[in-house]
């Protein structure tokens, strides 16, 4: 893997002691998906499950770990690689510490999206009737959604320089979206206004095969992009001017960022639903981890700590032992309101920008 | 001027910004050049036009008219990325990143040498740490950016740019915010680069006196438009006191200094030597007192070997003072009770 050899490259000081974190992290993400698997509501014992997984259990225990646990767990990891690393390449690209997929409204707008696809169709040719295609359209409508809100943020970022008002923009961004879509909700049928309203409440666990396909194909996607942009990236920490002096080219490189961002915030918020936090907390704990800016080392960091934070959020949302299940989105706002608020903290006292 | 040995010239220049499809222009018709491996000080007063021309070099400003011939091809015939190997550029904005190492910033200036992943080869690494050397930052490789002084900074960025191997180096005040030690530092840094390395090196100041003892040649930006030529022409042509003298401030084309404009005040006849009649005089031009050599009125005997201490005598009588300082405030009282 790239990620990996640059890692060994020799330019990079106490390498061996990040190394050892990446290892640590990626030991973290294996060992917490396979207690995704294990954990649930239904007590299934580890070796039955890996028996199962084998298809050499029982039906029932098959049916669970097959097609409830498994895509769960591939899921999140989707989720998580796919959030924490739009959030990362907004961070740069804004040069802003309290950028995020779901504080600057992409979020909301890829929710706009979905709305226009769930509710602005007869009930006839709702995506459920219509199956693959209908995934693809909820798909291609939430990159549509998040892809335009982010070329108003960008549009307005070039005029506003302060960290905290692009922020309040957000907010205002997703207020008025959600204005647009109650309006549509309004205007709807009960069985459109039903589908869309158990859409919003978000879950990594009801998708089927063919949702899971199309999540897993443009996740991939957004990270091969995200991958081209690496270089980009790096040179846009510096800020626009110093970026284009190297050499960038600016245009193109916001075009492949963008392009990025919006095809992973979107996915996921076209099939999981909104969810927060995690987009904007993760790049800020890898920084901390690893001590650097440099995306090269940050990408694959950002991927693994996304996947593992990720998947201990859905632990904790199933609430392993009991019957009850969280909603997914307050686990992991719970866990990155704190890391964001001590960002803004930090940056009052440093003014610097990560 | 010829264009042979230029780097850099341009002609019926026009440079500004473009806001809404409205253009704003700040310098029409300048005409300059610059040859290979000089040092060349951009001055004017504020909002004259310093960063738009430097930053129209640097291609982050559009041309609005005119041509900007840069290594003898139009700066609108380059590519980003070819631009990017003959110009490099400091404005006066600070990187602000934490966690980010001094060799991360100087590697970025390989930028247009390094494939799509940006991946540091053995040459970039050389280029890297020749730059750091350069740049009197070898011993800072591995600390992190928002850990270094302003001077430390500056050097930083122009290592930057030197691995960037541009020959063109196009830099907005770099000296600004420096304390005196370090503006010399760059200065001199600055003053080696362009002689050892062929580089050439266009820099905006808003210090005058360093324009004059260190650059080749001098844009000075006046009413739209740019005058060039070395230093001590444009001193000889006057062109120093029309862009300088007003009622704050006046250059002395005699010595290249600048200083207050002082009232016509009394007369002070001042007698000494060396530096105690020279700092003598600054004192008592600073009080608002002229000082000649005439034997009338108020005399003021600066040290010599003979008598350690300064005198003034007047008709009154003669005082002695143990420093210029009690000097100066006995004749402000003295004036008081005139």
């Amino acid at each position: 893997m790239s990620g990996k050899k640059v890692l060994l490259n020799n330019s990079q000081p106490a390498f061996s002691g990040k190394r050892l974190i990446f290892a640590g992290l990626s030991a973290g993400l294996i060992l917490f998906f396979l207690l995704d698997l294990f954990l649930g509501s239904v007590h299934i014992k580890p070796a039955e499950t890996i028996r199962a997984l084998f298809n050499g259990s029982d039906e029932v225990t098959r049916t669970i770990i097959i097609h409830f646990r498994l895509p769960r767990a591939v899921t999140a990891v989707m989720a998580g690689i796919a959030l924490s690393m739009s959030g990362l390449q907004m961070q740069t690209l804004f040069r802003n510490p309290m950028a995020g997929p779901y504080v600057l409204g992409l979020s909301s707008g890829a929710g706009l999206g979905v709305a226009f696809v769930i509710l602005g169709f007869p009930s006839e040719v709702s995506p459920e009737n219509i199956k693959a295609a209908g995934n693809w359209a909820i798909a291609g409508a939430s990159w549509a959604g998040a892809g335009m809100v982010m070329i108003l943020i960008m549009i307005i970022s070039s005029r506003v320089k302060n960290i905290m008002t692009l922020l309040i923009i957000g907010i205002m961004l997703s207020s008025g979206i959600s204005a647009v879509v109650s309006i549509m909700q309004y205007f709807s049928s009960e069985t459109m206004l039903k589908t869309y309203v158990v859409w919003t409440m978000g879950s990594l666990g009801n998708l089927t095969s063919g949702q899971l396909i199309v999540l897993a194909l443009s996740v991939l996607a957004g990270l091969l992009i995200s991958l081209l942009s690496v270089k980009i990236l790096n040179a846009l920490l510096l800020g626009e001017n110093y970026a284009r002096t190297l050499g960038l080219n600016l245009k193109s490189a916001r075009i492949i960022i963008i392009t990025g961002t919006s095809i992973l915030t979107g996915t996921i918020t076209a099939f999981c639903g909104p969810i927060a936090f995690i987009g904007i907390a993760v790049p800020h704990l890898v920084r901390i981890m690893f001590g650097t800016s440099d995306h090269k080392v940050l990408i694959p960091a950002t991927v693994v700590t996304g996947a593992l934070i990720m998947l201990a959020s859905d632990l904790i949302s199933q609430l392993p032992g009991s019957d009850n299940v969280l909603p997914v989105n307050s686990v992991t706002s719970l866990i990155g309101i704190p890391v964001v608020m001590w960002v803004i903290f930090r940056n009052q006292k440093t003014g610097d920008i990560f | 001027m010829s264009d042979i040995g230029n780097i850099l010239s341009f002609r019926s220049l026009k440079a500004g910004y473009v806001t809404g499809g409205k253009h704003h222009t700040v310098l029409a018709d300048a005409f300059a050049s610059a040859c290979e491996g000089e040092l060349i000080a951009v001055i004017g007063r504020n909002g004259a036009g310093k960063s738009t021309l430097l930053r129209t070099i640097a291609g982050i400003q559009p041309l609005l008219s005119g041509s900007l011939i840069i290594g003898g091809m139009d700066i609108k015939d380059y590519s980003r990325g070819d631009l990017s190997r003959f110009v490099g550029y400091i404005s006066t904005e600070t990187v602000r990143v934490g966690n980010m190492r001094v060799y991360d910033l100087v590697a970025q200036g390989r930028f247009p040498y390094t494939n799509w992943f940006g991946t540091i080869e053995a040459d970039d690494h050389d280029a890297i740490m020749a730059s750091l050397t350069k740049a009197g930052m070898k011993s800072f490789e591995d600390r992190m950016l928002n850990e270094l002084s302003d001077g430390e900074r500056q050097r930083a960025m122009i290592a930057m740019i030197l691995a960037q191997d541009a020959k063109l180096m196009v830099m907005d005040e770099p000296t600004a915010f420096l304390d005196i030690s370090n503006k010399f530092g760059i200065s001199n840094l600055l003053r080696e680069l362009s002689a050892d390395r062929k580089k050439t090196i266009i820099f905006s100041t808003h210090d005058p006196g360093m324009a004059i003892s260190m650059a080749d040649r001098i844009w000075l930006i006046r009413d739209s438009r740019v005058i060039e030529g070395a230093p001590e022409d444009l001193v000889l042509s006057g062109e120093f006191s029309t862009l300088f003298n007003s009622s704050r401030v006046i250059f002395d084309p005699e010595d290249g200094s600048f200083r207050m404009p002082s009232a016509a005040g009394t007369r002070v006849n001042l007698k000494g030597e060396g530096k105690y009649r020279f700092w003598t005089m600054k004192a008592l031009e600073r009080a608002g007192y002229i000082t000649d050599d005439s034997d009338r009125g108020l005399l003021v005997e600066a040290p010599s070997e003979n008598h350690p201490l300064w005198k003034c005598s007047s008709d009154s009588g003669t005082r002695t003072f143990e420093n210029i300082y009690e000097l100066i405030r006995w004749l402000g009282r003295k004036q008081i009770i005139y």
